[in-house]
Order: C-alpha cells, then sequence, then structure tokens
C-alpha cells in the first residue's frame, strides 16, 4: 500500500519502455502493451480510490524519499480526496483515449502509445507531487508529449498549434518556477535551513503562520497564476486551446480538455491559495471578473462557430470559467456564512465532470470526423436517421454539457452559483446567463447536426456513414455511466473532497474572519 | 622553482607532454588517425588522474602564489579535460571523410587544454594573459582548419582579428589595474583595491582599467556588442571545431572571469556589477531574438549559444551581489552547458559525415525516422538546452535562477524574470529542429548513414548525463558546492 502512488506515477512509464522494445511493425503488440498499461494503471488509480478514507484529514500514502538533499528537495507524494479524484479521471481518460486512437493512429503508432503513455506519468504526477520542485518537473514532463501529439499526429494547421501550445505554456510556467524558487528562498531565509524549503506542507504550515510577507505573496501569487490561467485557460490567455484543440488528434484533444485544464485549477486550489492567502483574497475579486468575462465570452464565441471541435473548445473556456469562479467566490466569503465551501466544492465536482463530458463530446466528434473527415457544423444535418445510436449518445453529451438536472454537470455549476449567490447576487446572475447561452449554442448546434434533412455532404458517403463501432460504444460508455451517477448521487463525489476543500478554505480564512469580524 | 612546483603543474606538464607526443607519432608515421587518438585519450587519462592527485592534496600554491590549485582549479580542469575528449570523440567522423588530418587537429586541441587548464589555475595577471593566449590561438588555428574553404577562412580572419584586438584591449586594461595597484599577484591586487574602494570610489585610471578588462572579457565569452565574429566563425569552421569553440573558449572565458573579476577585482564588485547586468539582459536577449530567425542549424546554436552566455552571466551578476549560489551555478552551467551543446554539435557532425551535406535546417527533416537514435538523442539536448525537466539543463538553469532570486539585489531579480522569459521564447527555435526531425518530410529520400564507434560512445556519456543528470544531483551539486568554497564570500 505504500508504493500505490509511484506505481500510478511509474507504471505508464514500465509500459512505454516495453513498448520501445517492440518492433516498429507489430502495431498489435503495441496497441495491447499500450491500453494494456493505461488499463492497469487504471485498475490501481481504482484500488486506490477505493481504499482511500475521505475522512481522514491531510494527505494519505505519503513517500518522502530525499532527492537532492541539500536545498531539501524530495520525492514526495501523497494524496487527499480532490487529488483521488483528478487521478482518477486521468487514469480513466488516458486509456478511453487510446483504446479509441487504435483506429484513427495509422502511422507512428509506437511513438504516439510511448509519448500518450509518458503524458501519463507527467499528468498523475503533478496531481501526486507534494513537492513544489517535483510539482514543476512533472508540470513540464506534460509538455513534450502533448507537444509531438499535436505535432506529429494532429490536423492541418497542426505545426502552428502545436508551437503556440508550448510557447504559452512555457511563459507561464518558468515564471511559475522562478516564483518556486522565491519562495523556497523566503522560506530558507526565515527559518535559516533548505529542510522543507520545497515541501508543500511546511511551506503551507509556514504560510498559515503569516510567514510570506504581503508584497512577496502578490508577485508569487501572480507567477503562480500566470501559469494556471494560461493552463485553464482563462480569458484573455485562452487564445491557444481553440488552435490547440482543433488540430490535435481525437485523443489529443480529450486529454487537452479532460485532464491538461484541469492541472490550472488544481493549482490554484492546492498552491495559489493555501501558499499566498493573502494576496488570494486581495486579487480574488480580479479573478472572478476574468471568470465571469471568460464565462460569457467563450459562450458568445462558441455560438458563433462554424467547427465542431472548435465549439467544445469554446464551450470549454466558458465552463472552466465556472471553476475559476467557484475557487474565488469562495476566498472572499465569510467563514461560517453558506455558500462558502459550496463554491470550492462546485469548482472540484466542475473540472471532474467537465472533464467527463467535454472528453466525451470530443470523443463524439472524432467518432463522426473519423467517417466524413469533415467538422463543418454547415455540411451535417439529419444524423439521426443514419446513425441513431450515434445521436442518441451524442444527444445525452450534449444535454449534459449544457447542464440538464439530473445529470453530472448540472451540480458543479448549481454549486458555483450558490456560492456566488452568496458572495454576490449580480455575479450569480451573470454566471447563470452562461447556462442559457450554453442551452443555446450547444442545442443549436444539435439540431443543425442530427435533426432535419439528411445533408448532401453526408448523403455522398452513403454507406461510409456507419453507426458506432463496439469499440467506441465501449469508449463512451463508462463515461456516460459516470455522468449519470455523478448525476443522480453528487454526495459521491462532495464526500471525497469536502475535506480537501475544508482545509483549504481553513488556510486562507484567518484573512476573512478579520475581514468580516464585528 | 622546486620540485613541489613541478607536482603542483604536472597536470599541465602531462598535457603539454601528451600533445608534443601526438605530434612526434606523426612526423614518424603521417596521417594515422587512430594512433593519434589512442595517444590523447591515453594522455587525457593520465592529465586528469595528475588533476586528482593533485587535488587530493589540497590547496596549493606554486611559483611564490602564480599559480593555485584549489576547488575551482580541479572543476573547471575536469570540465575542460571533458570538453577536450569528446571534441576528439566526435571530430573523425566528420574530418576523416574532408581529408583533414586527425593527429594536427588532436595537437592543437591538447595544447589549446593546457592554455584553459592554466587559465583555472591562474591567480596573477601575467600568467593570466598568457594562459588566455595560449587557449584562443589554437582556437584561430582550429577555425580556419578546413584552410580550402573559404567561409572557413573567412571565419577565422574575422576571429582571429577581433580576437587579438580584444586581446591587447584585455591586456590595456591589465596595465592600468597593474600600474594602480603594483602588484600582478591576485591577492596583492585585492589588498590593493580593497584600500582604494575604502578610499571613496575608484580613480579615473581605475575606471578606464576596468572598462579595458570588461570589453576584453566581453570579446572573449561572446557577450553582445561584443559577440559579431561569433555567427561567421561558427558557421564557417568545421562542425567538430564549433563544437569545440562553442564550449572550450567560452567555459575558459569564463574562468578567466572568475579568476579576474570574481576574484582579484572583487572589491571592486558594486562598479562592475551594474555592467554586467547589462551585458546578461542584452546577451540573452538579443542572442536569443537573432537565434529565432536562423535557418542554418550551426548558426542558431551560435546564437543561442550567447543566448547561454547570457544565462551565465546571471550567475556570475548574483555571485557579485553577494550570493554564493551564483558562482556555484555558474560553474553547474558550465559543466552541463559543455556536455548538452557538445552532444548536439555532435548529430550535426554525424549527419555531415557525407560529404557536401550543409547545417541547413532541412537536413534534419525526416530524421527522426530516417535515424532514430539520432533523431532521438538530438531531442533530447535540444530540450536539455531549452531547460525542460528532468534534463540536466533544467538544473543548470534552476540553480542559475535560485541565485538571482535569492540576491538582494532588485535587479539581479529582474534577471531572474528576463532569464526565463527568454527561456521561454528559446523554446521556439530549438523545436524547430524537433519538428523538423519528426514533422516534416524531407525533400529526397536519403539513406542513413553509418557512424563511428567513437562518436557513439561520446553520444551515449553526453546523452546519459543529461537524461539521467536527476539521479545524480546531490553529489554533483556537493562537489560544486564545495568547489565553489575556494572563493567563498566572508
Amino acid at each position: 500500500m505504500d508504493a500505490i502512488l509511484p506505481l500510478i506515477t511509474f507504471l505508464p512509464l514500465a509500459g512505454s519502455l516495453v513498448i520501445a522494445f517492440l518492433p516498429r511493425d507489430s502495431t498489435r503488440a503495441i496497441w495491447t502493451v499500450g491500453v494494456g498499461t493505461a488499463l492497469a494503471t487504471w485498475a490501481v488509480s481504482l484500488f486506490l480510490l477505493v481504499s482511500f478514507d475521505p475522512a481522514a484529514a491531510g494527505f494519505s500514502y505519503e513517500v518522502d524519499i530525499p532527492w537532492i538533499p541539500f536545498f531539501g528537495i524530495d520525492f514526495h507524494l501523497g494524496v487527499d480526496g480532490m487529488s483521488v479524484a483528478l487521478v482518477v479521471l486521468t487514469t480513466t481518460l488516458t486509456w478511453i483515449s487510446l483504446l479509441a486512437s487504435i483506429g484513427p493512429i495509422q502511422t507512428r503508432i509506437k511513438e504516439f502509445t510511448i509519448a500518450f503513455l509518458v503524458l501519463e506519468v507527467g499528468m498523475t504526477g503533478v496531481f501526486l507531487a507534494l513537492d513544489l520542485f517535483l510539482f514543476y518537473v512533472f508540470w513540464e514532463v506534460v509538455l513534450v508529449p502533448m507537444y509531438l501529439i499535436i505535432g506529429i499526429w494532429g490536423g492541418a494547421n497542426r505545426l502552428y498549434a502545436t508551437i503556440k501550445f508550448v510557447l504559452f505554456t512555457l511563459v507561464g510556467s518558468l515564471l511559475m518556477l522562478v516564483a518556486i524558487l522565491a519562495t523556497a528562498f523566503a522560506y530558507q531565509a526565515a527559518t535559516g535551513s533548505w529542510a522543507g524549503a520545497f515541501d508543500y506542507e511546511a511551506l503551507r504550515g509556514f504560510a498559515a503562520g503569516g510567514g510570506f510577507e504581503a508584497g512577496f505573496q502578490v508577485l508569487a501569487f501572480i507567477a503562480f497564476f500566470l501559469a494556471f490561467a494560461i493552463k485553464v485557460p482563462m480569458w484573455p490567455f485562452h487564445t491557444w486551446l481553440p488552435d490547440a484543440h482543433t488540430e490535435a488528434p481525437t485523443a489529443g484533444s480529450v486529454i487537452l480538455a479532460g485532464v491538461l485544464l484541469k492541472l490550472g485549477g488544481y493549482g490554484f486550489i492546492r498552491f495559489s491559495l493555501p501558499l499566498y492567502p493573502d494576496a488570494s483574497v486581495d486579487l480574488a475579486p480580479i479573478v472572478i471578473g476574468l471568470s465571469l468575462i471568460a464565462i460569457i465570452y467563450g459562450a458568445i464565441v462558441a455560438l458563433r462557430q462554424t467547427d465542431l471541435k472548435r465549439l467544445v473548445a469554446y464551450s470549454s473556456v466558458s465552463h472552466m470559467g465556472f471553476v475559476t469562479l467557484g475557487i474565488f467566490v469562495s476566498v472572499l466569503i465569510p467563514v461560517g456564512a453558506l455558500g462558502r465551501e459550496q463554491g470550492m466544492q462546485g469548482a472540484i465536482l466542475q473540472m471532474v465532470n467537465h472533464g467527463l463530458i467535454t472528453g466525451a463530446l470530443f470523443l463524439l466528434v472524432g467518432v463522426i470526423y473519423e467517417r466524413t473527415h469533415d467538422r463543418a457544423i454547415a455540411r451535417m444535418g439529419g444524423l439521426s436517421a443514419p446513425v441513431p445510436v450515434y445521436a442518441a449518445v451524442f444527444g445525452f453529451f450534449v444535454l449534459a454539457s449544457a447542464g440538464l438536472p439530473g445529470l453530472s454537470g448540472f451540480v458543479g455549476e448549481f454549486l458555483v452559483l450558490t456560492g456566488s449567490f452568496a458572495y454576490q447576487p449580480l455575479v450569480a446572475a451573470i454566471a447563470t446567463l452562461c447556462m442559457i447561452l450554453a442551452a443555446g449554442y450547444l442545442l443549436w448546434m444539435f439540431q443543425r447536426v442530427v435533426f432535419g434533412e439528411l445533408s448532401d455532404f453526408l448523403r455522398g458517403l452513403g454507406h461510409r456513414l456507419t453507426d458506432m463501432a463496439p469499440v467506441e460504444v465501449v469508449t463512451l460508455v463508462p463515461l456516460a455511466a459516470l455522468v449519470v451517477v455523478f448525476g443522480i448521487f453528487p454526495g459521491l463525489l462532495l464526500d471525497l473532497v469536502s475535506i480537501t476543500v475544508e482545509e483549504v478554505l481553513a488556510a486562507v480564512g484567518p484573512a476573512i474572519g478579520l475581514a468580516a469580524g464585528p | 622553482m622546486n620540485i613541489d612546483d613541478l607536482v603542483t603543474i604536472s597536470p599541465l606538464i602531462a598535457c603539454v607532454l601528451t600533445a608534443c607526443g601526438v605530434l612526434v607519432a606523426d612526423l614518424i608515421a603521417p596521417g594515422r588517425t587512430r594512433v593519434a587518438i589512442a595517444i590523447a585519450f591515453g594522455g587525457l587519462v593520465v592529465v586528469a588522474a595528475a588533476v586528482v592527485l593533485v587535488a587530493d592534496g589540497g590547496d596549493v600554491s606554486a611559483f611564490g602564489g602564480a599559480y593555485t590549485v584549489d576547488g575551482i582549479t580541479t572543476f573547471l580542469d575536469a570540465v575542460f579535460i571533458a570538453t577536450i575528449g569528446l571534441t576528439i570523440a566526435f571530430a573523425p567522423d566528420y574530418l576523416v571523410p574532408r581529408d583533414l588530418p586527425m593527429p594536427e587537429f588532436t595537437t592543437i586541441l591538447l595544447f589549446a587544454l593546457t592554455g584553459a587548464m592554466l587559465i583555472a589555475g591562474s591567480t596573477d595577471l601575467l600568467l593570466l594573459f598568457l594562459a588566455l593566449e595560449l587557449m584562443v590561438l589554437p582556437g584561430y588555428m582550429l577555425a580556419g582548419f578546413a584552410k580550402r574553404d573559404a567561409l572557413a577562412t573567412e571565419g577565422a580572419i574575422k576571429y582571429f582579428l577581433l580576437g587579438s584586438f580584444s586581446s591587447a584591449i584585455f591586456l590595456f586594461g591589465l596595465a592600468f589595474t597593474w600600474g594602480l595597484s603594483g602588484t600582478t599577484r591576485v591577492t596583492g591586487v585585492t589588498d590593493a583595491l580593497t584600500t582604494f574602494a575604502a578610499g571613496g570610489g575608484i580613480s579615473i585610471g581605475l575606471a578606464m582599467g576596468l572598462a579595458f578588462l570588461t570589453t576584453g572579457v566581453a570579446f572573449k565569452i561572446a557577450a553582445v556588442p561584443f559577440h559579431y565574429w561569433t555567427p561567421d566563425a561558427y558557421q564557417g569552421s568545421p562542425t567538430p571545431v564549433t563544437g569545440y569553440l562553442s564550449v572550450g573558449p567560452k567555459v575558459g572565458a569564463f574562468a578567466l572571469i572568475i579568476r579576474l573579476f570574481a576574484e582579484a577585482l572583487a572589491p571592486l564588485a558594486a562598479d562592475w556589477l551594474p555592467v554586467f547586468i547589462g551585458l546578461a539582459i542584452v546577451t540573452m536577449t538579443l542572442g536569443n531574438l537573432v537565434a529565432l530567425t536562423q535557418d542554418n542549424v550551426k548558426r542558431m546554436l551560435a546564437y543561442s549559444s550567447i543566448a547561454h552566455t547570457g544565462y551565465m552571466l546571471v550567475g556570475l551578476a548574483a555571485y557579485a551581489s553577494g550570493e554564493m549560489a551564483g558562482l556555484e551555478g555558474l560553474l553547474l552551467y558550465s559543466l552541463v552547458y559543455a556536455f548538452m551543446n557538445l552532444g548536439a554539435f555532435a548529430v550535426v557532425a554525424a549527419l555531415q559525415r557525407r560529404r557536401g551535406v550543409t547545417a541547413s535546417l532541412s537536413t534534419f527533416a525526416g530524421l527522426g525516422r530516417r535515424e532514430p537514435w539520432l533523431g532521438l538523442l538530438m531531442t533530447l539536448f535540444l530540450l536539455s538546452l531549452t531547460g525542460i525537466p528532468p534534463t540536466a539543463g533544467f538544473f543548470a538553469k534552476a540553480y542559475i535562477i535560485l541565485a538571482a532570486v535569492e540576491s538582494a539585489d532588485p535587479w539581479v531579480n529582474l534577471l531572474a524574470v528576463i532569464a526565463v522569459v527568454n527561456a521561454a521564447a528559446a523554446a521556439f527555435y530549438y523545436l524547430r529542429v524537433v519538428r523538423q526531425m519528426y514533422m516534416e518530410e524531407p525533400a529526397a529520400e536519403q539513406t542513413a548513414l553509418s557512424h563511428g564507434r567513437l562518436l557513439w560512445a561520446g553520444l551515449a556519456i553526453t546523452s546519459v548525463f543529461t537524461a539521467f543528470f536527476f539521479i545524480f544531483t546531490g553529489p554533483v551539486f556537493d562537489s560544486i558546492q564545495r568547489a565553489a568554497q575556494a572563493l567563498a564570500i566572508t
């Protein structure tokens, strides 16, 4: 049990090493090992989920091995409820994406599976790392495979999209590196020792004691904010996202939307708030403003999109705006008031649900793209007649994304709105507008694609327009099931993350308590 | 002079003897590549052993304090020996098909190594200058090594003219320093300057000396705006020479800076620090900006090496502002840079084994499919040069940035931010090569080349170092910190 976290992180690495030694043309073996490794990792993460005690305070299953002793840098992993949820989301989407790639990816299969498994190492590592230096290493490990996945297996304009993705991410993350090093040094300067200078728990304790002075907090917060805001992505740092999503292969889009965007939200909750509580409170109104802009802007731009993938991409900007909104309204609601915890709980639920739903939507766009080699909404139409199963599944996820009550997408947004209302009814009102817009662009798109007469373009495809293959159904069923389960029993997720939320909010609590005091 | 002095400089003696050995062997049996390489590597092992043995005896001075062996000497000697060894390993694949004589190449390199090692241990201004010349003169010869190539000759002449010009400027600066301090010994200069600094401000003469010295070393490390010789010299030279020139003389010149500025001129740090901060900013930024537009990989790496000079200057600035980590970072960066940059140049040289192959970007098109190993290794070196974890280049950059954020000087703090923004911009042109290798198709179908065993051995060493550095961070950081103790800030 002690080694379960390193196992989750490095099992994919072992799989990729095995694949590296397989002959290039035995594609069957490569896919088997690739998907098999991802499934095994998934199984281990499910075991973690089952054995994890949601009531445990702090972190569980910690592994702490000295790495660079002089600077107190450790190989330190650990989980709390939020990271368990996100790790399981990651491992789930990874095997689904790999399975969904078997058809579409026909060139350089070996490199593809290796890149994908290395990507999984980075993603799980980010969610598990409890050492800031280690966190940064994993954060950057994610970058290179994604660069290759978009750049090698992507669409026509992939080279532009992939370098844009890298440059945006790198600018943010390198500034975060400066902030991480500065934070560690501030700790070292105050305590006189490097021991624990990069350790998350030590730093958090130090921050709780008011260790970081206000001016420093603001600078460090901004550096972290840039890195996370670019990942989320928040307006106005979102421009890489539509390009990257549109050009990435289906599996790349799924992971990008399903997991990589969550790295930003995770970073805010895990690092920005507890480490720089005063700056978080002071700057929260600005972040809330940007979130509202992202929510509305993303939705309006999505209305205008003519490409299915671009539409889903902009809907991500809008939906992810709820995540940052939820996180930062929680910070501003007085301690003990209703809505303080709900906002952040909603943000985490929204992260998981957005991962499931948007991941599924990208898979579905991929399914139709495989048959038509086109994503233009204008050329679609009347899909319900030739491919009824596809139309039904598509409709299900469109409704989930629009926030239909009873499905999981609703729960997260509702909780975020509860929090927003407690903070400022006007904020909630603006955010609610998005739900109307979302219903607008999603249902309008669905209507144009699925209902009506079969378009001439699709008719021209003849019997090449087949309904979903069994393997495609297999990739979507788990996601659909989870969307229903979390929609009806959101408590399953809420129980998992409530301790995390309490602890994070307690860390930013004192400043608020004073502000709200008599 | 006594026997102890000779023991102290035994690495230098061994190095000269090795160079002479290669020369003599070439006289007896001309043109034997294998013999030259065997003697050279045998000699390098002896030199390395001598360095270790001398270092084992603790810090010693020889020749009345003109030559000193301390932690920094030993560390830099190790970097130099590795640089020369790797250069020799990478050279035959390029030189032999072009009928360029390997024994002469090896001899010249070994003399350059003697000069570089002498710089690392010089604690006398005159000796420093002699050592500097001993290091750079072979560089001029190497730049023009392909003597029938017009580009090489042009590059070599530019390098030689600007190099000797800067040497003269540097010497002029030394003269001022000597004239005002009355001694050429580093310790004596430090004492004299301490009195000056305490006496309130520096005189005009000293300021001029400082300006000349700064200009001279800025030429040698190719800091902007004294870098104009670099791209031509780098592009024109035979590729293994370019690799060497981008590492050996650069690290050598930083050794000079450490001995001269960090040690002798330390009392005036407050006066030269702002200049170096400015140099660091323009060097990083301009090097990167110009590298963005290059279509020739050698020229791109030349400009990027200018940017790396800028990162190293950040370390120096941090040290000058009172942070030991700055010097440690500078030493670490030198070591890591030597391995990753030589590795990258080795891949370019390997591709040029077939005569007539240029180093243009299109040479790399489809390399990932044509020669998967070379493609993979090149990707590794480029990621390391960018500073992506967990490669060695990341740790080197992180160390420098850590030093810069530790500094109490807000301008040095700002350097950290400028450095990382530059590192992000650098990703663009490094990844352009990766893009060529994996995402573009070659214009004409090419066959894979066979490469020498020595080249593969060298690539194995550089790539293992670059890829698995994260395992050895503990011991490496320890040795760097111990080495830097020689110039501890009191």
